[in-house]
C-alpha cells in the first residue's frame, strides 16, 4: 500500500491518543467480542470445508429402526438425530457446508466482480457508464427483494428436474446436478440484489480518490486506467468495501437459510439450516423433541451474531465520528 | 416550504415513471417466459392439453408476450390489476386491498414498539459510552437481531402458547391478545439498526458546542438529554422510519404464514408458489411505488424539518 493511503487510513486514530483505562476496558471488550466473532467464524467455515473429514456419521444414512429416529443427544449421536435416523450433528456440519458454499459464491460474483467492479467502474469513469450502472442499481434497488427471489426459485423450480437429468447424463456432475442446480437457482436470486449497496458505497469512495493529487500525477505519468485502478484507487477502497461485506454477510446468508426453509432454496437431502430448522420448527415439535429445532438454530444464529459483532466492530473503527469521542 | 420544494418533488415524480416503467417491463417478462405456468397449479400435474389450452386462451397466455403486456397495461392505466387465477370470483384489487391493510396496521404497530426500544437503547448506549453497558445493550440487540424469525416463532409459540399457556396460536383479529406474539416478532429484529443509528447519532450531537453549553449553564441532564441531544439526533432516523415503511405494508412473509395472518405477505407467497401472474405483478408494482414514495417524503420531510437543506438549488 502506498504511504498517501495509510495516511488516510482511519484504523490509524485507533493508536493516536492514549486512553484512559476505563475507556481502553471498553475498546478492549469491544475488540475482544469481535475477536471471538472472528474465532467463531474461522471454526464455522473450517467445518464448512471440512465437513467429511469433522462429521462423525454420513449425513445421508437413514436408519428407521424403532427407537433410532428422533433420538436425544447421547454419546453415539451428539445432537442426536432426526426423523430418519440421520445423525443431527453430521447434518449440521453439512448444513454449514452449504453456507459456506453459498455465502463464498455469492461473495465472488455479487460482491467481488458485481459490487466492486461495478462500483470501481462508475466511480472512475464517470459520465455514461456511471449514469447507467446506478439507475440500474436504483430500479433493482426499489423492487420487492424477498418478493421477487421467490418469483425466481419458484418459477425454476417446476422445470428442476428436465434441468438436472440433462446435467446428470450429459456433464460430470453426476448425482450432484440436482444439489447444483438448486445452488444456481437461489444465487440467480440473490446475485441480482447483492452488489448494489456494495457498488455504492465503493462508487462514492473512488470518485473521492479519484479526485487525489497522486491519481492525477500517475495519471500524467501516463499510467493505463487499469494499473490506476488497481494500483491507485482499489486500496483506497478496500476498507471501506470490507466493512460493507462483513454488515451485508449475515442478509446474504440469511436469504438462503430462509429460501430453504420456505422450501424454496436447498431441500433435504441436502442438509440447509433453513430446512433442518424447519423440521423441528412447530410448538408441539419443540415441546417434544427440542433438539431438533436448537441443533441447526443455534449454530446458525451464532453465525450470524458473529457476521453482525464484526460488521459493528468495524463500522465503528471506521467511522469518524463516533471515533473522536474515545 | 421550502422554496423549490414543489418543482423537485414534480421532478422525482416524473423520474419515478421510466422506474416503474423498467420495473414492470422485467417482471412482465420475467414471469411470462420462467418457467413456471399457472396450468400446473390449475389443473394439477397431469391434464390433457386441450384443457390448458382453452385455460391459457381464457387468460390470454397464448399470445405474444409484448401483446399481453400491452393489454396489461392498457388496464392497469383504467385501474383494473386484472384477475387472480387461483380466487376466479375476485379481481386482484379486492384480494389484495383487505390484506395490504391488515399488514399495514399489523407492521405500524411493531414499527412503533420497534423504534420505541431502538431510539431508548441507542440515547442509553451513546450516554453509557466508556463502559461496559455500552457494548453489552448493542451487543444485547445485534443477538436478537441475529435470531432468524423462523427459530424464534416456534420456541415463543412453545413458550407462550404451551408450556405458559398465556396466549393461543391462532390469528383472532387486531383485539385478541393472540396479537402479541406476532407483533413481538416483528418488532425485535429491527430493533438492533435502530439502535445503532441512534447511538452514533447521539454520539455525533454530543460533541457540539451547543451541548456543552447546555451543560455549563446548569440544564438538569434530563433536559440537556431530551431537549438538546434527542431532539438533534434523532432528526436523520427520518430516514430509518421512511425506508421501512415499504416494508410495513409489505407485511412479514414468514410471520403471516406461521401464525396464519390473513395478510400481503402470506398472501404473496401463495401467488409467488401457484403462480398467480397478475396478482405477483400487483405486488411487485405495489411494493415499488412505496419505495419511490418513501424515498420522496424522506426528502421532503428533510427539507421541511431542516431549513439549511435547500433542494431545488443545487440537485437540479
Amino acid at each position: 500500500m502506498s504511504t498517501a493511503v495509510a495516511a488516510s487510513d482511519p484504523l490509524a486514530f485507533e493508536t493516536a491518543a492514549a486512553a484512559p483505562r476505563r475507556r481502553f476496558i471498553r475498546q478492549l471488550l469491544r475488540k475482544k467480542l469481535a475477536v471471538l466473532a472472528i474465532v467463531y467464524l474461522a471454526i464455522f467455515y473450517a467445518c464448512g470445508i471440512f465437513a467429511p473429514l469433522i462429521a462423525p456419521h454420513d449425513p445421508y444414512q437413514q436408519n428407521l429402526t424403532p427407537g433410532a429416529t428422533r433420538q436425544g443427544p447421547s454419546a453415539e449421536h451428539w445432537l442426536g438425530t432426526d426423523a430418519l435416523g440421520r445423525d443431527l450433528a453430521s447434518r449440521v456440519i453439512y448444513a454449514a457446508r452449504t453456507t459456506v458454499v453459498f455465502t463464498v459464491v455469492v461473495l465472488i460474483s455479487g460482491s467481488l466482480v458485481l459490487g466492486l467492479g461495478l462500483g470501481l467502474l462508475a466511480g472512475y469513469r464517470g459520465g455514461w457508464v456511471d449514469t447507467l450502472i446506478m439507475r440500474v442499481g436504483e430500479v433493482l434497488a426499489g423492487l420487492p427483494t424477498l418478493l421477487l427471489m421467490l418469483a425466481i426459485t419458484a418459477a425454476f423450480r417446476t422445470r428442476i428436474n428436465d434441468v438436472a437429468f440433462w446435467l446428470q447424463d450429459n456433464t460430470f456432475l453426476g448425482n450432484d446436478a440436482r444439489t447444483f442446480v438448486k445452488f444456481s437457482i437461489i444465487v440467480f436470486a440473490t446475485v441480482p440484489f447483492a452488489w448494489i449497496g456494495t457498488s455504492r458505497i465503493v462508487r462514492s469512495q473512488a470518485l473521492a480518490i479519484r479526485e487525489e493529487t497522486y491519481v492525477l500525477a500517475a495519471e500524467a505519468m501516463g499510467a493505463s486506467s487499469w494499473r490506476i485502478i488497481f494500483r491507485h484507487i482499489l486500496p483506497g477502497v478496500l476498507p471501506l468495501f470490507v466493512v460493507g461485506v462483513s454488515a451485508g454477510m449475515a442478509g446474504t446468508a440469511g436469504a438462503e437459510v430462509t429460501l430453504s426453509f420456505l422450501g424454496l432454496g436447498i431441500d433435504p437431502p441436502t442438509a440447509s439450516f433453513g430446512s433442518l430448522i424447519a423440521a423441528g420448527a412447530g410448538p408441539q415439535t419443540f415441546e417434544r423433541y427440542p433438539h431438533l429445532l436448537l441443533a441447526p438454530a443455534i449454530p446458525v444464529t451464532l453465525f450470524f451474531f458473529a457476521w453482525n459483532l464484526l460488521g459493528d466492530a468495524l463500522v465503528d473503527l471506521l467511522e469518524p465520528r463516533t471515533q473522536a469521542l474515545r | 416550504m421550502a422554496p423549490g420544494l414543489a418543482g423537485y418533488i414534480v421532478r422525482r415524480l416524473l423520474w419515478a415513471i421510466p422506474v416503474l416503467f423498467a420495473i414492470s417491463v422485467i417482471v412482465f417478462y420475467m414471469l411470462r417466459l420462467a418457467p413456471g405456468d399457472p396450468v400446473d397449479s390449475l389443473l394439477g400435474q397431469r391434464y390433457r392439453e386441450e384443457e390448458a389450452a382453452l385455460i391459457r386462451k381464457k387468460y390470454g397466455y397464448d399470445q405474444p408476450i409484448h401483446v399481453q403486456y400491452v393489454k396489461y397495461m392498457q388496464h392497469l392505466l383504467q385501474g383494473d390489476l386484472g384477475v387472480s387465477t387461483r380466487h376466479q370470483s375476485f379481481t386482484v384489487s379486492e384480494i389484495i386491498v383487505p390484506k395490504i391493510w391488515v399488514s399495514t396496521r399489523l407492521g405500524l404497530l411493531a414499527l412503533a414498539i420497534s423504534f420505541f426500544l431502538g431510539i431508548s437503547a441507542g440515547i442509553y448506549a451513546a450516554l453509557a459510552r466508556g463502559t461496559f453497558l455500552d457494548p453489552l445493550t448493542i451487543s444485547f440487540w445485534l443477538a436478537i437481531d441475529a435470531v432468524p424469525i423462523f427459530v424464534a416463532v416456534p420456541f415463543l409459540q412453545w413458550l407462550f402458547a404451551v408450556k405458559l399457556d398465556l396466549v393461543g396460536l391462532s390469528w383472532q383479529g387486531f383485539t385478541s391478545p393472540n396479537i402479541i406474539l406476532p407483533i413481538l416478532i416483528l418488532a425485535l429484529p429491527g430493533t438492533a439498526g435502530i439502535a445503532r443509528f441512534v447511538r452514533a447519532s447521539v454520539l455525533g450531537v454530543l460533541r457540539e458546542d451547543y451541548v456543552r453549553t447546555a451543560r455549563a449553564k446548569g440544564l438538569p441532564e434530563r433536559i440537556v438529554v431530551v431537549r438538546h441531544i434527542a431532539r438533534n439526533a434523532l432528526l436523520p432516523l427520518i430516514t430509518i422510519i421512511g425506508l421501512s415503511l415499504p416494508g410495513v405494508a409489505g407485511g412479514s412473509l414468514i410471520v403471516e404464514q406461521l401464525f396464519g395472518i390473513p395478510g400481503i405477505g402470506a398472501e404473496s407467497f401463495e401467488a409467488v408458489l401457484a403462480p398467480d401472474f397478475d396478482v405477483i405483478l400487483a405486488l411487485v408494482l405495489f411494493g415499488s411505488i412505496l419505495f419511490v414514495l418513501a424515498n420522496i417524503l424522506i426528502d421532503i420531510l428533510y427539507a421541511v424539518i431542516d431549513p439549511r437543506i435547500r433542494l431545488g438549488a443545487q440537485r437540479g
